[in-house]
């Protein structure tokens, strides 16, 4: 089980790097689409198959591939130029004192025992009765909340003008 | 696996996000960031209830949810970004100052 | 009719014809005269029948309540008593006369209606101010004689001297006003009753008062008083007021308005009777005026201002009189001086109509003394006023100063301004009855600018002077008579005590012989030959120099103080703050420099400083 987990953790911190640090934008989403699949490993090895498949389905085959269109739409005008170092640095700075002072709670802190339930309560028909029971509202908030998002990001990039389809290809 | 090695996994994917946020000037980088910001969340909310459970698996559906969420906040997100694009033809958020302070009044008087 | 029905007449009379006059006969000069020419000799018939019917008998009030508030009622309405009967007939008399004369005066004046309107409201204020029978209804109608006496110094509006003439008479008295204001409130919160003739009842000895109280009210009374009738230091705005039309000078700065500050003091003189320290307050500056503006009298050169001068100094004279304790003397002497100074500045308003100057000098080579009526009336006034024996102002000055002769200070005082008085009547009348062309004396005042070609009509003009001539010639004749309707018993001086008076009297007409009478006299003075003295009596001992200086200029300075402080001071620091909210808001504006990367850096940084003291915090 460990091991699972750690080549999960390692293909996720990968992945993450990469996205990060990949100038080329393009590169960089298909290092987040790495990063995702191994989140999802550790899903899967936190007992979790049905949100690690979500995870895949969604992330990687919805959102990293809608940036994928993305990037490819807003063609910059020249995508492999690098931030300044010191920007980057400075980044870094932040992101490192952030992780260091993470790192100084988790070591210290103390979560008590843990305890295992029992796998029925874990369970992926467990996760649809309280999804379609108790946490019904969130559900079908959510569903409203795409929705509106769907219209919203449909009304955001449509074109103001009326006009017809040659200022769309042009666009485009 | 332990709890902490979940959490510090979770940390280092939210520590690597922050950095993208900072240093990247493409928009869709920062997106990128943002995403593994959310993910390294997730992770956390599985590990504790994993590790300490105190309710069978509302974590589960909890991370169904940001996971949906992040799907609607991504789409408007890449909306907006080529929105600006067609408008502004960049996509760099240094460029996107307006509402900055000018000291245009003051110089007037 | 009862006799307050009558008052009733006497009272509203003027006051409709004021508002017939000035709204209903706007265009229609005539029936305004006319309507006001009415008005004003119903009022003169009534407060003479109220005089022959009621004179002696006991006082009788009728008034109305206007408001009842805190156990008190404001009342208004008239009191009959003898001083009120005395005054209103003066009064009524006199306006009647002015009103008479004016129609010849004022004929070809543009605004003649508004005058007869204003001369209208001014009978109409200062008769319900004699009549008054409560403090609240003198203080409404002495504030409102001030207004009229406003409109009428300024009657030529388009005149720059007569505005600034018309606003320095009503600043000076509003001085005087304040005092009265402030006596009258006190006065009544000390008494708790604003009924004039209850008041004159109370006193210390009835426990009504304390001593030191009623010092306090009858001074501050005393500046209102000093503010009305021109006494020192408050008297410069009334030489300036004779800006004014003629009549309105003989009216109001001669004969009644400013003896309202006299009436006052004799309405109040059992008040005043008790504070002896205000009394000898009144007799210092009545004396100190009355020498004064003797002095200024006999320099100055415009006729209506020697007159006018001689007003402060007479009214000088009865308060000197009411002030040593004669109600008698000074009341005497208001009724005579009224009559033979509203005929001298009647004369004098003929003069300068007919010639167009002001100047004696020029009236006298002019020939004015082909203008006979006239000049005989000048004469008769002149020796009225001079104190000439037998004639009116003779007696009543007698009495005065008789009823100094224990206050020796006083009596020289008086003896001084009596025959500087003297002098300076004679002086002018001399100088207009023997004119002398080669004499060394200039003209001094530039002709008068109003002056037309109309040559008015006689009788109208003639009529009011031979009657106030016959007045001043009768009525010191009639001090018994006027004595019984005010309730006292006249004193009858013996001829060794008046010698004094007379030789005095004698002596300044005989200096003024030799100055201006004779042939070949210079004419112009003894006082010339003392050029200090001269130029000091001149420039009316410079008193309005000193106030522009003293008091404007400490206004000015003030408000220069506070411009200095407004502008530099306030408007600096508000300018500061302004600039200051500006620079700050610049600076922190930098802030905002719209980085977003920067923002959130920021912030995540502060809270990664929060954790890392969290998790030292935890590894202790």
């Amino acid at each position: 089980m460990s091991l699972h987990f750690a080549i999960a953790a390692v293909v996720s911190l990968v992945g993450a790097l990469l996205a990060v640090t990949q100038a080329n934008i393009l590169h960089a989403v298909f290092g987040l689409a790495i990063a995702l699949v191994g989140v999802a490993g550790v899903f899967f090895t936190l007992d979790s198959p049905f949100v690690a498949i979500m995870e895949v389905l969604i992330y990687v085959g919805g959102i990293a591939v809608t940036m994928i269109f993305a990037v490819m739409l807003s063609s910059v005008s020249n995508p492999k130029e690098r931030e300044s170092a010191g920007r980057r640095l400075l980044a870094a700075l932040v992101a490192v004192a952030f992780f260091v002072g993470g790192a100084l709670v988790i070591a210290h802190a103390d979560f008590g025992p843990g305890k295992k339930l029992p796998p029925s309560a874990w369970g992926l028909e467990q996760v649809g009765r309280d999804l379609l029971g108790r946490f019904n509202l969130a559900f079908e908030t959510l569903s409203i909340v795409l929705l509106l998002a769907i219209v919203g990001a449909i009304v955001i990039v449509r074109k103001e003008s009326a006009m017809p389809a040659n200022a769309d290809e042009e666009a485009s | 696996m332990t709890l902490e090695g979940a959490l510090l996994l979770g940390l280092m994917l939210f520590s690597l996000g922050l950095y993208a946020v900072l240093a990247r000037r493409n928009l869709i980088g920062i997106l990128i960031g943002i995403e593994l910001m959310l993910n390294a969340a997730n992770i956390n909310f599985l590990a504790f209830n994993y590790f300490i459970p105190t309710d069978p698996a509302v974590a589960q559906i909890i991370v169904l949810v940001v996971i949906g969420l992040a799907a609607a906040e991504a789409a408007i997100a890449l909306a907006i970004i080529l929105k600006l694009y067609r408008q502004r033809n960049s996509v760099d958020v240094d460029a996107m100052q307006l509402l900055r302070s000018t000291g245009a009044e003051a110089s007037n008087e | 009719m009862s006799s307050t029905s009558i008052g009733l007449v006497l009272l509203g009379a003027p006051l409709m014809a004021f508002f017939v006059a000035l709204v209903v006969f706007r265009k229609n000069h005539l029936a305004a005269m006319m309507t006001v020419l009415l008005s004003g000799a119903a009022t003169c018939a009534s407060a003479v029948f109220l005089l022959a019917t009621k004179g002696g008998t006991p006082a009788e009030q009728a008034s109305r309540a206007w408001i009842h508030a805190g156990g008190t009622s404001i009342e208004f309405g008239i009191l009959l008593d003898g001083k009120t009967l005395i005054m209103g007939t003066v009064v009524s008399v006199i306006t009647l006369c002015v009103q008479v004369y004016s129609l010849s005066y004022m004929s070809h004046d543009p605004g003649r209606g508004r005058f007869f309107a204003f001369l209208a409201l001014f009978e109409w204020a200062m008769l319900s101010f004699v009549y008054s029978p409560s403090l609240m209804q003198t203080f409404v109608f002495w504030e409102l004689v001030g207004l009229s006496s406003f409109f009428l110094i300024g009657f030529w509006y388009r005149k720059p001297s007569a505005i600034a003439a018309a606003k320095k008479a009503f600043i000076m008295t509003r001085i005087g006003d304040v005092g009265l204001f402030i006596g009258l409130i006190l006065l009544f919160q000390t008494a708790h009753t604003l009924d004039i003739q209850t008041l004159n009842t109370m006193s210390v000895a009835t426990g009504n008062f304390d001593s030191g109280r009623i010092e306090l009210i009858t001074l501050l009374l005393f500046v209102g008083i000093v503010g009305k009738s021109a006494q020192f230091p408050l008297h410069t705005w009334l030489p300036d007021a004779m800006e004014g039309p003629t009549p309105v000078s003989a009216l109001l700065h001669s004969a009644t308005m400013v003896a309202a500050g006299v009436f006052l003091f004799a309405r109040f003189h059992p008040l005043f009777m008790q504070a002896e320290l205000t009394l000898t307050v009144v007799l210092c500056v009545a004396t100190f005026t009355a020498v004064l503006s003797s002095t200024m009298a006999m320099v100055a050169s415009d006729m209506k201002r020697v007159f006018a001068y001689s007003s402060i100094s007479q009214l000088g004279f009865m308060l000197m009189g009411l002030g040593a304790g004669s109600l008698f003397a000074g009341y005497f002497h208001l009724t005579t001086h009224a009559i033979f100074k509203a005929l001298l500045f009647l004369c004098a308003g003929a003069f300068i109509h007919e010639y167009g100057t002001n100047d004696t000098v020029a009236i006298g080579r002019a020939g004015a003394r082909k203008l006979r009526v006239i000049t005989l009336g000048l004469i008769i006034g002149g020796g009225a006023l001079a104190g000439f024996p037998l004639l009116a102002g003779f007696f009543s000055k007698e009495l005065i100063i008789h009823s100094l002769h224990d206050k020796p200070l006083f009596l020289a005082g008086a003896y001084l301004a009596s025959f500087m008085t003297a002098y300076y009547t004679f002086r002018v009348i001399f100088l207009v009855v023997f004119p002398n062309q080669d004499s060394a004396v200039q003209v001094e005042e530039p002709p008068a600018d109003s002056h037309d070609d109309h040559h008015s009509s006689s009788l109208p003009l003639h009529a009011p002077i031979l009657l106030l001539t016959v007045g001043a010639i009768a009525v010191g004749w009639f001090g018994d008579s006027i004595a019984s309707v005010l309730g006292l018993v006249a004193y009858h001086p013996s001829l060794p005590e008046m010698a004094p008076a007379i030789g005095v009297a004698l002596g300044g007409i005989l200096i003024a012989w030799f100055d201006f009478g004779r042939k070949s006299a210079p004419q112009t003075g003894f006082i010339s030959k003392l050029a200090p003295l001269h130029t000091l009596f001149k420039n009316g001992w410079y008193l309005d120099v000193i106030y522009k200086k003293l008091f404007v200029g400490a206004a000015q300075a003030v408000a220069g103080l506070l411009f200095g402080t407004e502008n530099h001071v306030l408007d600096k620091a508000s300018d500061m703050l302004g600039q200051g909210t500006l620079t700050i808001g610049e600076t922190t504006g930098k802030a905002q420099s719209g980085r977003l990367p920067l923002y959130i850096g920021l912030a995540a940084l502060c809270f990664s400083g929060a954790i890392i003291a969290l998790g030292l915090e935890m590894m202790r």
